[in-house]
């Protein structure tokens, strides 16, 4: 093989190399960062760690809310199922009772530590996999 | 009718571009022919201009027979927000997204010569894409739709949280960003079709690019000063699918100046710099039918729409399908001249491409994935600031270094670049001065931050030095790249700083009484209840006094709006240039006692003026290049 072909396919697989490990890097770290999105009945049927971050989704009980010090405490139902959350902090404004509502943190012995409440700002929202409950 | 008349201009217009694109199709190099298209575009950009005009004129006289403006107006608004209401949705926005492109296009035939070979090839590119963004304006989602014979006599109201000054321009702002890189697009492909390989399509698109750069980066900083203060998020960035979507070209757009720079100087990097002036228009495009199409959830979705999506995806899929076909077809005549020497200014910025490359790849994934992976598994699953640190923060700090020694280099040539020699003994001794300093005071041993500052330190201290050198020895050193790689600098010190030091708590607290929250003393002086010409607010106020006994008043409110019984929360700031106290108020417990939820940001405005400053050194080029041509 002469000397510069043998160099140009030095530095092809150099480039293939580095775009190889830099993809699976890439991949690598957005796999073990993804939150994972559950109602609280698929919740039921998980084994979830406790550090995994997650995300569950459903309305809030009508009924459910009450506070404890800054803590606000609800329980998130898809009325087949329910779990209690606990989250410190300010839940946005069209937090209610019987709307939906999606939480993302961690789950621990019954209770979801939750870091973020989001309610979707449109009356007629939906959390997803609820439709099709409703329906049926 | 009005709005008759305004559809009418709109279907004029879309006719003459589309005659415009058949006219570029004849064969080029006639003078009469270049004469021709530049002048019908001229007339159908005025049309389109007319049809946009007349549409604002209907909106500020309130003509809610128009479906569009009565569903987003009302007769109680300002003038300012009647005319903002327009972007304030889908239809109206892409209504002024269509008319900045045409703009865009505009100024190009104004301003370019019709001698210049590649004109009238691009101007019919452009008049091209314009006619399919306006069959899709009026096929699927329709502004002069009119609800007659019985016109409602107010309008359903903006939506409250739109009707602030900073919603007003950021919305036009980012579209000028984003269409502006129709021009490089049209004119690569314009390039690519003409086939002669000495023609130099980068010179004449450079000024255009750092333009619509500076659009975009004055747009996005525009939308995250806004979700800080008037959504009520808190921070400045919170990589949501909208704001990765921006963020997409414009680091696409980053990579494409700097390669374009390098193509312009060499011809080198000429394959690579074609085929970023297409990512960065497609991936404009691909921002546009993410926002629009309602396939992901977000604060800035317009309404869901499946014809719309499918109508877009297949439009955009057609643009990137031809220019990349084009593209391959035409590889052997864009081939690079020379290669590229090692250690040179083109090989630091080879590089600087392959990291901004690999950011885009990665948001990319954030983006696409989950939803592949509920197609594929049917199980959602998010991708969150987890995923985009652990990208970022590493290749930024490994990027913000290479840029520290790119300092040194020269154009095509290969010198030495020596580890320590020069300002460079005096930056490290410095960067690590300073660095020491916040680990003693932060009390932080994140590696991620630690590194984050090193870097951030490193640039700012180079630069700072360069520049003194500029002033005291005459040294030469590009303006443009000093300031733009400086804020770059700044702006990671900022976001190092503010993400160690920043805190939040969510108190609870009575009237009358106080509550300390770090070196903060808050009293809660009073509340009431406030009615205004469209919404009942709650307003408390605060009494704050810090250790060094300064004291402020801060009132945050609760409002409900009567047209949509939309509650909002208007948060309270307290600015100063080394923090800013954020407040907002909650709900009242039954105690009787009231939430508050009270943030200490540290350097958050040294972000956004970070970015401000980089867009300020785009600026100073486009003015500088000016004076240079007269």
């Amino acid at each position: 093989m002469n000397p510069i072909r043998k160099k140009r396919i030095y530095n092809i697989l150099l480039v293939l190399l580095f775009t190889v490990s830099g993809v699976s890097l890439i991949l690598y770290s957005l796999n073990s960062n993804l939150d994972y999105f559950f109602t609280p009945t698929e919740l039921k049927e998980q084994n979830i760690p406790i550090d995994k971050r997650i995300k569950i989704g459903g309305m809030v009980l009508e009924g459910s809310v009450s506070r404890n010090e800054s803590k606000i405490i609800f329980i998130i139902t898809d009325y087949e199922s329910a779990v209690k959350v606990e989250f410190d902090g300010i839940v946005p404004d069209l937090f209610q009772e019987g709307s939906g509502v999606v939480a993302l943190g961690f789950l621990n012995e019954d209770i979801f530590y939750a870091e973020e409440v989001l309610a979707k700002h449109d009356e007629n929202y939906m959390p997803p996999n609820l439709n099709i409950a409703d329906d049926s | 009718m009005i709005v008759e008349i305004s559809h009418f201009l709109a279907l004029l217009a879309t006719g003459l571009f589309l005659l415009v694109s058949c006219f570029s199709l004849i064969r080029s190099g006639d003078m009469y022919i270049s004469n021709l298209i530049s002048r019908t575009y001229s007339h159908a950009f005025f049309f389109l201009l007319g049809s946009f005009l007349i549409y604002v004129w209907l909106a500020i006289t309130d003509n809610f027979s128009v479906a569009y403006i009565a569903s987003h107006s009302n007769t109680e608004l300002p003038v300012f927000y009647k005319i903002s209401s327009i972007w304030s949705a889908h239809e109206g926005s892409m209504f002024l997204w269509i008319l900045f492109l045409a703009l865009w296009g505009y100024l190009f035939n104004a301003r370019v010569d019709n001698e210049e070979v590649l004109k009238p090839m691009s101007v019919g590119i452009i008049s091209l894409i314009l006619v399919g963004f306006l069959c899709f304006l009026l096929i699927t989602s329709n502004p002069f739709e009119t609800i007659l014979p019985f016109a409602p006599s107010n309008g359903a109201d903006i939506n409250p949280v739109l009707q602030d000054p900073a919603l007003a321009i950021h919305p036009p702002t980012l579209y000028l960003g984003y269409v502006g890189f129709v021009i490089p697009f049209a004119c690569a492909l314009a390039f690519l079709i003409n086939g002669n390989s000495h023609i130099k399509w980068e010179e004449l698109v450079k000024k255009w690019s750092v333009v619509a750069w500076v659009f975009l980066t004055i747009g996005i900083t525009l939308g995250s000063w806004w979700a800080y203060y008037e959504l009520g998020w808190g921070g400045y960035w919170f990589w949501d699918p909208v704001e990765n979507v921006a963020l997409m070209p414009w680091l696409a757009a980053t990579a494409f100046l700097h390669s374009l720079s390098v193509s312009i100087k060499s011809s080198n990097l000429r394959i690579w710099t074609i085929l970023l002036s297409i990512s960065v228009f497609s991936l404009s495009l691909f921002g546009a039918f993410i926002v629009r199409s309602g396939i992901i959830d977000s604060v800035h979705s317009f309404a869901n729409d499946p014809q719309r999506g499918l109508y877009l995806l297949a439009f955009i899929g057609l643009i990137i399908l031809i220019s990349i076909s084009l593209f391959a077809f035409r590889l052997p005549i864009v081939r690079s001249v020379g290669n590229i020497k090692a250690f040179s200014k083109e090989s630091f910025i080879s590089i600087n491409n392959i990291f901004f490359g690999a950011l885009v790849f990665s948001i990319m994934l954030g983006v696409t994935y989950p939803l592949i992976y509920e197609y594929l598994f049917d199980q959602k699953i998010s991708v969150g600031a987890p995923f985009y640190n652990a990208i970022f923060i590493p290749i930024v700090v490994v990027s913000a270094i290479f840029l520290f020694f790119s300092i040194d280099s020269k154009w095509q040539r290969t010198i030495k670049i020596p580890f320590f020699g020069g300002p460079k003994i005096l930056s490290y001794f410095l960067t690590v001065i300073v660095t020491v300093l916040c680990i003693y005071y932060f009390e932080t041993n994140s590696v991620t931050i630690i590194a984050s500052l090193f870097a951030g330190f490193l640039l700012v201290n180079r630069y700072l030095i360069e520049i003194f050198l500029v002033v005291s020895r005459k040294k030469y050193i590009n303006p443009y790249s000093v300031i733009a790689h400086f804020s770059l600098g700044l702006l990671i010190i900022s976001i190092a700083m503010n993400s160690v030091l920043s805190s939040e708590r969510a108190i609870n607290i009575r009237l009358n009484e106080s509550e300390v929250y770090k070196d903060l003393n808050i009293y809660f002086e009073d509340i009431k209840v406030i009615k205004k010409s469209n919404h009942d607010a709650i307003q408390a106020r605060f009494l704050i006094n810090d250790t060094k006994s300064k004291s402020f008043r801060l009132n945050p409110e609760k409002r409900k709006y009567f047209t949509r019984g939309q509650i909002t929360t208007e948060t309270a700031i307290h600015a100063t240039p080394l923090r800013d106290i954020y407040i907002t108020i909650g709900d009242q417990l039954d105690d009787g006692s009231w939430v508050l939820n009270i943030q200490i940001n540290y350097l958050i405005r040294w972000i956004w003026i970070s970015a401000i400053l980089m867009s300020f050194g785009g600026l100073m080029l486009i003015f500088s290049s000016k004076r240079k041509h007269s």
